[in-house]
């Protein structure tokens, strides 16, 4: 499902963030990418749909190429790949709905959506991916007035409403409080076993990394030092992944 | 910084500030001789002429609208400019020429505006909606570009990541966070050009200035007095309306 091949990444002015990264992820795998913070796990998550520009390499999504593609093969392989962030990155100020329906702007004609007009069939499927979260009664509220976790449903739902055979999730709980990060993990976790859906998750705690994950990829300074499944991850694994070494 | 620095600054802007005011005159002296002249000149006008009160309000509705019109047409044309001249939206390519268009353009003022289109279009008030107009554009969309620069660039990204193309972006990612910016900045700018079209008439672009002007090379003080209270009321009532919107955005 995800082909990735010598991937380098620099970013201005000469940060080298990935250092050669090679991995292949299968349909329905729930990976889990743990490693220090400056690891390289963001870049790397954000390279696959080219948020980040790779310096090298290849990468391919769905059968798709994503590194080369122009922009209109750019935009139809990034439909196949949904995405959730940190900070959730809703439109604060647009009611639920409509973020949830910002996750069908990749398929909808375009002068129309940007007047604000969607087809009924994407209004009723935003409002499916809002069921599937369990928020289809806030769909009408401003989305900065919902709670943290509440926020990442709906960022959730946004992924899903673009009908992907990937979802990547950047630390989708850091900034959530400790006791919603099972409630969050749990919704992907559900996606993955019910949707059959692809998951790259990055974490950077490691236990809730053994409980969901079905294949852990650890990172260590722009290069994959652990690749296997949660039963391998022995502690001293663990030091390998997190342990920066010595500097210099 | 070392300890020196703000010393030796000190100093500098002290000797800047004296050569300042021997160059301008500045003269508190001066200023104490010219007061009762100032106190004769109040007492003229007192007290106000209120039949020429339906002219000035006439005037004053004339201004209102050269400000209202001119401040509107520019809130649109300013939406391209700011866009093309904000660092973060823009190819560099189109962003360098645009903020250098701006910077030449800002760098004048309505009123020398007013001199120029009275003398392209003729006198009234059309010429003062040209002034505020060519102002106003380029002012708003250096405002425009600034709100767009400080944007939250996740929903941006959120917006990229989901295939959508440039304008969707824009529309979905950029626009929903600018625009109570935008509106507020218009506001804002209405309330500025309200007493900058006061001043238009002076030079032949219609509105209530021209009454004032008028009345003082007629030496009719007490006319002027009431061009210049219902000034002060105009200004103010357009503020505080101007200023509970802005709130509203917030």
């Amino acid at each position: 499902m995800i082909e990735v091949a010598g991937l380098r990444v620099v970013l201005p002015p000469s940060t080298i963030a990935l250092d050669g990264v090679d991995l292949a992820v299968g349909r329905g795998e729930f990976v889990v990418v743990l490693g220090r913070s400056g690891a390289g796990k963001t870049t790397f998550l954000r390279s696959l749909n080219r948020l980040v520009e790779p310096t090298a390499g290849s990468i391919r999504v769905a059968g798709r190429a994503v590194t080369g593609a122009g922009a209109a093969a750019l935009r139809e392989v990034r439909r196949q790949i949904g995405m959730v962030f940190q900070q959730f990155n809703l439109v604060r100020r647009a009611s639920v709905l409509e973020n949830v329906l910002a996750g069908r702007l990749g398929y909808v004609p375009p002068v129309p959506s940007v007047l604000g007009r969607f087809p009924a069939d994407d209004r009723a499927l935003a409002r499916t991916c809002l069921a599937q979260v369990g928020l289809v009664h806030l769909a009408a509220r401003r989305a900065d007035t919902l709670s943290g976790g509440e926020q990442q449903r709906v960022a959730i739902a946004r992924a899903l409403a673009q009908r992907p055979a990937v979802i990547l999730a950047d630390e989708p709980t850091a900034s959530l409080d400790p006791a919603l990060t099972s409630s969050i993990m749990d919704i992907l976790k559900t996606i993955n076993v019910e949707h059959g859906l692809t998951l790259v998750v990055s974490q950077h705690q490691l236990e809730t990394a053994l409980t969901y994950a079905t294949r852990i990829v650890g990172f260590r300074r722009g290069r994959v030092a652990f690749d296997g499944p949660p039963s391998a991850v022995t502690p001293t694994v663990a030091r390998t992944i997190y342990d920066d070494g010595d500097e210099g | 910084m070392k300890p020196r620095a703000p010393r030796a600054a000190l100093f500098v802007a002290l000797v800047v500030l004296a050569w300042l005011v021997w160059d301008t005159g500045a003269d508190p002296v001066r200023l104490a001789r010219g007061m009762p002249w100032i106190l004769d000149f109040l007492r003229r006008m007192m007290p106000p002429d209120l039949r020429v009160l339906p002219a000035a309000l006439l005037g004053a509705i004339k201004t209102v609208e050269i400000a209202l019109l001119g401040t509107a047409v520019a809130a649109v044309l300013a939406l391209p400019l700011g866009f093309l001249s904000a660092r973060n939206v823009a190819p560099g390519a189109v962003f360098y020429p645009a903020r250098v268009v701006l910077n030449f353009f800002r760098s004048v003022d309505t009123l020398v505006y007013a001199l120029v289109f009275v003398a392209a279009v003729g006198l009234g008030p059309f010429p003062g909606v040209l002034a505020v107009v060519a102002y106003t554009t380029t002012s708003l969309a250096k405002l425009y570009s600034e709100a767009v620069e400080g944007i939250d660039p996740g929903p941006v990204d959120a917006v990229t990541a989901t295939g959508a193309t440039r304008l969707q972006i824009l529309r979905f990612g950029v626009i929903p966070q600018v625009l109570p910016l935008f509106l507020s900045y218009v506001l804002y700018r209405l309330e500025t050009n309200i007493r900058a079209a006061t001043i238009l008439g002076f030079v032949g672009a219609g509105g209530i200035g021209f009454y004032l002007q008028t009345y003082l090379r007629m030496i009719d003080y007490p006319a002027a007095s009431t061009v210049l209270l219902v000034t002060v009321a105009m200004v103010m009532v357009v503020d505080a309306i101007s200023s509970r919107l802005r709130d509203r955005l917030v």
